[in-house]
């Protein structure tokens, strides 16, 4: 049997057993496992554990339950309703203001967390039903929630990113400098459409009226000590590691520990919880860390097979494409994936597949690890099957339907294509701050 | 037969339940270690220990905590058309696609087995300035799978249970 057989033969084995609903990291290492035996005999037996001994050495992967850690404390404790607040004063006399100050508040939750649940849920269940209140049309809403939230894995610091780092083989650090303009400019441009939008429309987001914007200049200056908190967590966080005093690994750990010591001395830290934050962090850190040790046997078995090698010859040598159409069609069919795939299986099983071809074409592997976030963004809130999609549904008011949640989302999508695009055509957006730093 | 299920998950449940819990505290563990390394990093000489330590702390954590996470259903499928069943279609079909796990963990677990006796054999040390043995951490992970693949017979167990209409 020819090696692109074998292949597709396992991916599509893989597929099957995915769309059974067994266990995501079930199927991927059944698959894997069943394949090592088959090609290689007892040689391939030790192939699913050497891939847990390759975990284990892989230090930064510890920064992942630490960001999980962070991210439920920050909002399961609501310390972040202190800075829902500040943007709601400071942001309200304007059209649309409200959901700018919420895309504002996205991006600071954004930069303290790796992962886009914390800023769905404090979305979710502060700025919505606020902004719901204040006669905001309900599909900009849910759809600046969605789109604000989606952030959190672009800016730094971001666990997609260090699973990217992990699979491409590159540093973990020159990544999350290489998403911290992405994210700003995809924020910066969320918030010209929402204003251009707004003020076109005012309907969609009316201004505060005049009684409720009457707030006295001290107690406007008060709440904007709100903001003080995030930014510190994120300098004792960022500062160390920028330095070089600590490793990124470290300074999640010290991060994590800011977010459980602020919520303490706002007296948040309550036995409910501190019990919620543990029993999550190790449900969604092992469901994490077991799909990964399964995509690392598939992807094993596939680096044994040569079958990137194939690929990318069947591509380049036999229909003669140039690198740029491959690469946009990988995005293309990453974005279809993302549409109908469970995204943490996109995540592990996209990457392996697609980053090998991506070197052997020739790009910037940090480059294309900013383009594969955005993707995942993307894929992330597109209907039917998106992960964002189905957490707004869970924590939306009932007035919310399904098909506001889908339709809310369109305008947003596209500017993050937009976004995509720009990066695509001007990779110094994403490469300049890394090499800047690193150069030094 | 339900009999001896009936006893087989409550057992292997409350074992699980137990260790899963103590791994879940266990994240302090890593926060210390991880803190400990950051001071000493800048105050005095680096620690050479901390950060195998920590890496073993969290394969401890994932592997001896995963069938705790099996329990509370935390590992994710693909709902595509699964979500869309009733609870006793979806026993239905994990009664039978269950046996791929049970065959990844008990490939998992033979190498992991194979691997510790190597360890064991030669005194296999990990290639870095600490040097620790490895066969600790290694016997950890093997009583790990173990459980994992326990707990996942359990499941089984519960899924034939629903099928017939019983609770276990």
């Amino acid at each position: 049997m020819s090696y692109e057989l074998i292949a597709l033969l396992m991916f599509s084995s893989m597929m099957l057993m995915l769309f059974t609903g067994q266990r995501v990291f079930a199927a991927i290492g059944g698959v894997a496992a069943l394949s090592a035996l088959a090609l290689w005999g007892t040689g391939g037996s030790d192939l699913p554990f050497s891939a847990a001994m390759k975990l284990m050495k892989w230090y930064p992967l510890l920064t992942l339950p630490m960001f999980i850690f962070m991210g439920y404390v920050l909002s399961e404790s609501k310390i972040a309703d202190d800075l829902y607040k500040m943007f709601h004063v400071w942001m309200g006399p304007v059209n649309g203001g409200l959901a700018i100050g919420t895309i504002g508040l996205m991006v600071l939750i954004s930069a303290m967390n790796g992962l886009s649940v914390a800023g769905m849920a404090i979305g979710a269940t502060i700025a919505l039903p606020e902004l719901l209140r204040r006669g905001y049309d309900k599909r900009m809403v849910t759809g600046v929630v969605q789109a604000g939230s989606s952030l959190g894995i672009l800016v730094p610091p971001s666990v997609v990113l260090v699973l990217y780092a992990m699979i491409a083989r590159q540093p973990v650090g020159q990544l999350w400098l290489a998403g911290v303009l992405p994210g700003l400019m995809m924020a910066t441009l969320f918030i010209l459409y929402i204003a251009i939008r707004c003020r076109l429309q005012p309907s969609l987001g009316p201004a505060l009226p005049e009684d409720e914007r009457n707030v006295s200049m001290a107690e406007k200056m008060r709440l904007l000590r709100a903001g003080i908190l995030p930014l510190l967590i994120f300098a004792v966080m960022m500062v160390p590691f920028v330095n070089g005093w600590t490793s990124l690994v470290e300074s999640s750990a010290i991060g994590a520990l800011a977010a459980f010591f602020a919520a303490i001395a706002k007296g948040r830290m309550t036995k409910y919880v501190f019990e919620t934050s543990l029993r999550q962090t190790l449900a969604v850190s092992c469901m994490f860390m077991w799909i990964i040790l399964a995509a690392m046997g598939f992807g094993a078995v596939f680096d044994g097979l040569g079958a990137v090698r194939a690929i990318d010859n069947l591509f380049t040598e036999q229909l003669g494409l140039n690198p740029w159409v491959i690469l946009i069609l990988m995005q293309l069919s990453f974005l279809l994936m993302g549409t109908f795939l469970d995204d943490t299986a996109m995540l592990v099983i996209v990457a392996p597949l697609y980053v090998p071809l991506v070197k052997v074409l020739g790009f910037d592997l940090i480059w294309y690890g900013v383009l594969y976030t955005i993707t995942t963004q993307i894929a992330y809130m597109t209907p039917p099957f998106g992960y964002n999609l189905f957490l707004m549904r869970a924590m939306a008011p009932p007035e919310i339907g399904l098909r506001d949640i889908y339709g809310s989302i369109l305008p947003f999508v596209l500017v993050m294509l937009l976004a995509l695009g720009l990066i695509m055509a001007f990779p110094q957006i994403a490469l300049w701050l890394p090499e800047y730093v690193y150069a030094r | 037969m339900m009999g001896f299920a009936r006893q087989y998950v409550r057992i292997v449940d409350a074992v699980n339940y137990r260790i899963g819990r103590l791994m879940m505290y266990s994240l302090f563990v890593m926060f210390a270690v991880l803190l400990w390394s950051s001071v000493s990093k800048t105050f005095f000489l680096p620690s050479l220990w901390t950060l195998e330590v920590a890496q073993f702390a969290m394969v401890a954590y994932y592997i001896m905590g995963g069938p705790y996470a099996l329990q509370l259903g935390a590992n994710v499928r693909m709902d595509l058309f699964y979500g869309n069943w009733t609870v006793k279609q979806k026993a239905w079909v994990d009664v039978f696609t269950v046996f791929v796990l049970v065959f990844y963990l008990g490939v998992l677990l033979y190498g992991a087995v194979d691997s510790t006796s190597y360890s064991f054999e030669y005194n296999e040390r990990s290639p870095t300035a600490w040097r620790p043995v490895l066969w600790p951490i290694k016997i950890v992970m093997c009583v790990g799978i173990f459980l994992m693949l326990l707990q996942s017979i359990s499941e089984l167990f519960k899924d034939i249970a629903k099928i017939k209409g019983e609770s276990l």
